[in-house]
């Protein structure tokens, strides 16, 4: 089970993840923010995305980025959104 | 399958080069430390699991230990190390034995604990939300599962109000004692204690909260547990004060939460979640009862509530999903008739899962006695804005 190592914030715009396996993860902020898997931004049956990327403005950012349980995190923006939990599997899907 | 197992292969179309080259010690554990622990991350040689070599002319034995009997990876690891020792030089013959650590006792901020835990390995909690989601069922079974995988496995029924466990196991009542310690009665190997062996009938509904706290700890204290790897203790329903108080009276290693997959449920499961975050209890994983229903006219799996699936459940949470249980009214007949439902030979897609579920405890259980630097257990990070 990968679980990460290390979190921090690399600048203004990128996360990086250290995972246990070794592999260094970075990730664009705005583009964790589309893939947001929450239950408002995609279809909780059909698993399609509702959630329009063109929606999602560049200078959007993370307030507090925080765990969840043993596999997953939670993130909240600055757009107001924070209902997302991702999972380290949709994590290093990411990219 | 017992605890010690062996295997032997010949290779007979070695002989020729075994008067030849002979391996050493080291070129073993140079072959074996390719064997890789799928949960753990890491080679079987610098975890320590490789505890003897013995080199006789051609032929190599070596002994593996694990940190539990119930091991998902044994058979996969075993045949691993022959593999890998196989392809040394000058070998005619591999026997590879696995074997498990003895039980190791959990520690209380670095503490030993009481005596009677003394050789308790881990201390698992089986909690749920609510009440009615099948959790003194789950226990049992995963008590028979664990304890077929070779495990040492004791029960504690510490749902006082309203116990269940001498119903479904039809366990004697204990008779003797050990000093001042109770021996615990057994039913096929698995150790069982029940609040209902020491109350009666309808007076334990009217416990009041510090005495059922003194109960239990009675429960964990005053029995004589001996060596266990697995001490289950099935929980009160419900997050309050009683689940609090057992949280932090012995130190538990994990806790598995057992709920049914409408959204009730799931709020209840974020409830108990949230609360052994609070007393620092990890959580091991989540458990679903009652996901599906197969009927007898058709092969077809009948959703009971619509769009459940324990993948979103676990997602949500950011826990495993160690199981996922069909209505099977099979289980509640043997329960109801004092017949653990994992102990029968049958085949079922009920029975496999309890086996998974097993399985997949004791590799959860290993990887959470197995962390320490390698990874963060909880983070918070506060974006810094340019």
């Amino acid at each position: 089970m990968l679980r990460i190592q290390n979190i921090s914030q690399s600048n203004d715009r990128i996360l990086n993840v250290v995972w246990s396996d070794g592999k260094i993860q970075s990730i664009d902020v705005v583009a964790l923010r589309r893939a947001c898997p929450c239950a408002s931004c995609v279809d909780e049956w059909t698993k399609e995305k509702t959630l329009d990327p063109q929606s999602i403005s560049e200078d959007t950012r993370p307030i507090e980025i925080e765990s969840v349980g043993r596999y997953a995190m939670k993130a909240s923006f600055t757009d107001g959104h924070k209902t997302g939990i991702y999972t380290f599997d949709l994590l290093r899907k990411m990219n | 399958m017992g605890i010690l197992d062996s295997v032997t292969k010949v290779f007979t179309s070695n002989t020729r080069t075994q008067s030849a080259i002979r391996p050493s010690k080291d070129d073993v554990l140079k072959a074996l430390s390719v064997v890789i622990d799928p949960d753990l991350q890491r080679d079987i040689v610098s975890l320590g699991f490789v505890k003897s070599v013995e080199i006789q002319d051609g032929s190599v034995s070596c002994t593996v230990e694990l940190t539990t009997p119930a091991c998902p990876v044994k058979e996969l690891l075993r045949t691993q190390c022959i593999e890998a020792i196989s392809a040394l030089d000058g070998v005619s013959s591999v026997q590879v034995q696995m074997t498990a650590r003895a039980p190791q006792s959990v520690t209380q901020n670095g503490k030993p604990v009481e005596p009677a835990l003394a050789r308790v390995a881990n201390i698992i909690a089986i909690a749920s939300g609510k009440g009615g989601v099948g959790k003194s069922t789950t226990t049992v079974n995963l008590a028979y599962a664990l304890a077929k995988a070779g495990a040492k496995v004791g029960i504690v029924d510490a749902d006082v109000y309203g116990p269940s466990l001498l119903q479904m196991t039809k366990v004697d009542m204990p008779t003797a004692m050990n000093g001042d310690l109770v021996i615990p009665p057994v039913r096929d190997g698995v150790k069982i204690i029940s609040s209902a062996m020491f109350t009666h009938g309808a007076k334990a509904a009217a416990l009041r909260g510090p005495m059922v706290s003194q109960l239990i700890r009675q429960f964990l204290t005053k029995v004589d547990w001996g060596e266990l790897d697995y001490l289950l203790i099935d929980y009160p329903p419900g997050t309050g004060d009683v689940q609090i108080t057992l949280s932090q009276m012995v130190p538990i290693t994990g806790a598995v939460i057992i709920t049914t997959p409408q959204e009730v449920s799931l709020i209840d499961v974020r409830r108990a979640v949230s609360m052994f975050d609070t007393v620092k209890i990890p959580v091991i994983g989540v458990v679903e009862n009652m996901s599906y229903f197969v009927c007898n006219g058709c092969s077809e799996k009948h959703e009971l509530f619509p769009g459940s699936g324990g993948k979103r459940l676990s997602g949500e949470i950011g826990m495993p999903l160690l199981a996922t249980f069909p209505m099977d009214p099979r289980i509640a007949r043997k329960s109801d008739e004092g017949e653990p439902f994992s102990l029968g030979a049958e085949k079922s897609v009920a029975h496999e899962e309890y086996t998974n579920l097993a399985a997949n405890v004791a590799r959860e259980v290993s990887m959470l006695n197995h962390q320490g630097s390698k990874h963060l257990e909880s983070f918070k990070i506060i974006w810094r804005k340019s």
